[in-house]
């Protein structure tokens, strides 16, 4: 029994490398993405929301057999780990740019205004007052996505990626006795989700203490 | 890097995945509507002031929410046999896309439910209401105005979830696709056919997620308006009074 | 320095379809203090936002001290723009201090970013303006753990700090209580007591008679009539002046 279970928790390392590698690139690669989405220019603004709904409208799952066997049929062989890393990170780049073009939304219109009658140009403006007022605004959406991220790499099993849910099948396929293999594995997606979820709290208390968003 | 045959050879394949789109449809509209009436009652469950019934319906939303949905479906099709409980493909991923829903549903509700103010309780029950028709005229026609956005968002999500029913079998889009992709090996065109379908249903809901949102906020935002503009006195106000 | 301090010339500011500044002209001399007052909607708002371009006004002109911007010709530059508020500070009605500084750093980190001054210079300087609104003893404190009164003041010194020539004052009191209002009051009579050249848009009569040398009065986006506190107030030309009057003071 340990050794299953010993077996099975060995996935966990795929399955964080998926979740906080596709999630760091993602908080990267959605700034662009905001710049994007904030454009001047309607047709640049036409193109963000063009991109962010394509792929957030096809299941991950779709995305991940279009990058991995399609893909391949074209003679650009990825590797799953490869092709799911590809995949995940495009996702969450695109969730990450919705959730900072929310909290920008957020920012009273007052901020700007004051910095600019203030006479900071557009950089200082960007990075002493708009800046950490949207870090702190998204924070807690930002978790609450990385959580969403653990549990869509579960998908990353489908393409042959030796995550907890891959490994809790080949343990099933075995030994039976599906409830406690996937039940392990389950059990241990939860404990993961609870210290990026406390760490959310936490970052919100710190925010609210300091100032009273009112 | 041979073959661009794909961009225009996909519509070809749209026909043979039509039923697969049907089998997803169906499944979402069953499994959202048995999940959002077990979600209202988790909600209650989650506010009740009883502690057994409080935990116990916590540690449901919160499995249906934290333990991911390809998760359940094994647990359903290839854990319950262990109890002795042999489901069907489709019966299966009903209940774990049934269970997941509820999850998902009950949380939103329960922010529906307590944005309704506490005196409107206080006056249904001051006039004697039972609290079936307090809940019922008074408390959820107020609370859906705040459900209802997020409900038919994760409408469209629990749509994109059936993808995954194609793990066990059950015969919607992905399974089809997967079935003529190994058959054809045209991977590219058959998974780009399956994309658009998916973004047919996907699109127009989030269109739609996104009209209810601004409208059902929108209300809320005019009233306030009106009450300001009140307070600060219009110039019409002012002449009036002179 | 030939004429006026301030000159806008037939500034015009259009939204939508609403003409919110319809071509008001108005000089303001050094150490000058200028009420506006007028219907909510009558467009006092936007002219003082015009004046130091939060608002790019349509068409007219405007010189503030030896610089002038011209806005028949299009839009101004970024360097003009800059140029031109650098004589300005401004006061919202909102406050607008920035939520994740302390009232120190709400005050100096404009002037390291803006002057270049050192750290230590800035917070010497916002030190002495924060003293300057009584407000020392919440060097350390968020915006959130200080009254709408004490907020408001901060700002004031913030803007302060940032040595303008003419303050602009978009309704300061007008979110808080009576008795709050009154503080930021008396800062404003202590500034204009040191002979800051102000121009306030305000609905505090009382205030607006005894502290300027001069009151506009603005209806549907123009100025109908200005003059000193005692003419407005006891004698106006315009009707709508009286109407106006008589509505505010209940008289």
């Amino acid at each position: 029994m340990g050794e299953i279970i010993a077996y099975i928790a060995m996935g966990t390392g795929w399955t964080a490398v998926m979740t906080f590698g596709s999630a760091a690139i993602g908080i990267v690669l959605g700034l662009p993405m905001l710049a994007l989405a904030q454009s001047r220019f309607s047709v640049l603004r036409g193109i963000y929301h063009a991109i962010v709904h394509v792929v957030r409208g096809v299941p991950t799952i779709v995305w991940l057999f279009i990058a991995f066997f399609g893909v391949g049929q074209l003679g650009l062989t990825l590797s799953p780990v490869a092709a799911s890393l590809l995949v995940l990170s495009i996702i969450a780049a695109a969730y990450m740019a919705e959730i900072y073009r929310g909290g920008i939304q957020a920012i009273p219109a007052g901020q700007w205004e004051a910095a600019n009658a203030l006479n900071l140009d557009r950089l200082s403006t960007l990075r002493f007052i708009i800046g950490p007022q949207l870090f702190r605004a998204v924070s807690p959406s930002v978790a609450t996505q990385i959580i969403g991220l653990l549990k869509d790499s579960a998908l990353v099993s489908t393409i042959g990626v030796a995550d907890l849910v891959f490994r809790a099948g080949i343990m099933t396929q075995y030994h039976a006795h599906g409830l406690y293999m996937f039940g392990i594995a389950g059990l241990i997606y939860l404990a993961l989700s609870l210290p990026i979820a406390a760490f959310s709290r936490s970052i919100h208390a710190r925010i609210t203490r300091r100032y009273a968003l009112a | 890097m041979s073959d661009f045959s794909w961009l225009y050879d996909w519509p070809q394949f749209i026909p043979d995945l039509l039923p697969g789109l049907g089998v997803a449809i169906m499944l979402t509209l069953s499994s959202c509507l048995g999940g959002y009436i077990l979600g209202f009652f988790l909600a209650l469950g989650v506010e009740s002031h009883l502690k057994i019934v409080h935990y116990a319906a916590l540690v449901i939303v919160e499995l249906g929410r934290g333990v991911p949905i390809l998760v359940l479906l094994f647990l359903v099709y290839q854990g319950l046999p262990q109890l002795g409980m042999m489901l069907d493909p489709n019966p299966a991923a009903l209940a774990a896309l049934m269970f997941s829903a509820a999850g998902y549903s009950s949380e939103m509700i329960r922010a529906g439910l307590n944005s309704v103010s506490a005196g409107q309780a206080e006056a249904a029950n001051s006039l004697s209401m039972s609290s079936a028709d307090t809940y019922r005229f008074i408390i959820i026609p107020q609370a859906a105005r705040i459900s209802i956005p997020p409900l038919v968002n994760l409408t469209i999500i629990i749509f994109q979830a059936t993808s995954l029913a194609t793990v066990i079998t059950v015969p919607e889009i992905m399974q089809r696709a997967g079935v003529i992709g190994a058959a054809t090996f045209e991977y590219m065109s058959v998974y780009t056919a399956a994309a658009v379908l998916y973004l047919c249903i996907t699109i127009p809901g989030a269109v739609l997620s996104g009209y209810l949102e601004k409208t059902m906020g929108q209300k809320k935002r005019s009233k306030r308006k009106a009450v300001k503009a009140l307070l600060s006195g219009s110039p019409t106000q002012s002449a009036t009074v002179a | 320095m030939a004429g006026p301090f301030v000159s806008a010339l037939a500034l015009s500011k259009q939204f939508g379809e609403h003409r919110a500044v319809d071509n008001v002209s108005l000089d303001v001399s050094k150490g000058e203090v200028i009420s506006i007052i007028g219907p909510s909607g009558a467009g006092k708002s936007s002219l003082i936002r015009c004046l130091n371009l939060l608002e790019v006004p349509d068409a007219g002109s405007l010189r503030i001290g030896d610089t002038t911007i011209d806005f028949d010709s299009g839009r101004p530059g970024k360097a003009q723009v800059a140029r031109l508020r650098r004589f300005t500070g401004m006061v919202f009605q909102s406050f607008n201090l920035f939520p994740h500084f302390t009232a120190l750093k709400n005050v100096a980190l404009p002037q390291m970013r803006v002057h270049r001054r050192s750290r230590a210079e800035a917070e010497e300087r916002a030190m002495e303006e924060l003293r300057r609104v009584g407000l020392a003893a919440k060097a350390d404190a968020y915006p959130a753990q200080c009254s709408g009164g004490q907020q408001q003041r901060i700002a004031i010194a913030r803007a302060l700090a940032m040595d303008p020539e003419l303050m602009l004052f978009d309704e300061p009191t007008s979110g808080l209580d009576p008795e709050i209002g009154a503080e930021i009051l008396q800062v404003m009579r202590k500034l204009a007591a040191d002979d800051m050249t102000m121009l306030i848009v305000t609905h505090e009569m009382e205030f607006a008679r005894q502290v300027s040398n001069r009151i506009a009065v603005m209806v549907d986006g123009a100025i109908i009539e200005q003059g000193s506190p005692e003419k407005i107030m006891s004698d106006p030309e315009q009707e709508r002046t009286n109407r106006f009057l008589s509505a505010v003071l209940g008289r």
